[in-house]
């Protein structure tokens, strides 16, 4: 029975140590470059992986500017895949898309 | 007086439910991996069905929720860890509730014990979720005040 509880209890940890992995990145305020791994229309939310491997998670505001070959473009033209340059404002510890450039 | 329909009430409202279901079922269920009665299994089955279900409904809503919250958040990454939790809590349980009916429906004597290991482990996660999940949405209340409209100092507006 001690065994069990040791095993139920290591297996527990483990879990739970893999669940805590999953979480986004915050990175200092600055343009950043990378590709969009998903986009969440109904949000105007999208994760990007940036080149260092980190995920930032950028929920749109009404300061974004989204552009695509120097042209103001609708949040619709955000494709998952696309690789884009975001320039970001910490604050706190959220990350405001000041721009994002689809690439 | 807050409108009853204003989706920013639907979250704290129907999380209360898989707080209370899957927290009595969690309980009863490690009480029955070492004490096994059979109508208390079939009692904790259907508390875990509701707890599962409401669970799935209060994910539901804390999504619709997050797209408004999160642009207000000093600290967004709590209620992404939040919505991670949320999520390995209600996996936990619902596998739970698969490993309860198979043992309560079926006749699986080689896995035994396999299944009733299988259920002590995922009720200890899914009880630990449930109330990480809870502390880390209180903290989101209480310290950046998530989705909540804070009154005047001189409460002019009441």
């Amino acid at each position: 029975m001690k065994s069990f509880i040791i095993k139920s209890l290591s297996v527990l940890s483990l879990v739970l140590f893999i669940s805590c992995g999953q979480s986004t990145d915050v990175v200092e305020s600055g343009t950043y470059t990378g590709t969009v791994i998903e986009v969440e229309a109904d949000k105007s939310e999208i994760y990007v992986k940036t080149e260092d491997g980190k995920t930032l998670e950028l929920y749109f505001i009404e300061e974004t500017k989204l552009t695509q070959n120097g042209q103001e473009v609708p949040f619709s033209n955000l494709k998952k895949d696309q690789s884009v340059e975001v320039e970001v404002e910490k604050v706190g510890k959220r990350l405001d898309p000041l721009s994002v450039k689809i690439q | 007086m807050q409108d009853f329909f204003d989706i920013q009430t639907w979250h704290p409202l129907t999380v209360h439910f898989p707080i209370a279901f899957l927290s009595l079922s969690g309980l009863l269920s490690i009480y029955l991996v070492f004490k096994y009665h059979k109508a208390i299994a079939q009692f904790n089955l259907g508390l875990l069905f509701l707890g599962v279900i409401t669970a799935l409904v209060s994910l539901y809503t804390g999504d619709m929720e997050d797209g408004k919250v999160s642009r207000t958040l000093c600290d967004p990454t709590v209620l992404k860890d939040h919505e991670n939790f949320a999520y390995y809590t209600v996996y936990a349980f619902s596998a739970c509730l698969v490993l309860w009916s198979i043992k309560l429906f079926t006749s699986f004597i080689k896995f035994k014990k396999l299944i009733i290991s299988l259920i002590l482990i995922l009720n200890l996660a899914g009880l630990a979720g449930l109330v990480y999940v809870g502390h880390l949405g209180a903290t989101l209340v209480y310290e950046q005040a998530a989705g909540v409209e804070v009154p005047d100092k001189d409460c002019s507006g009441f």
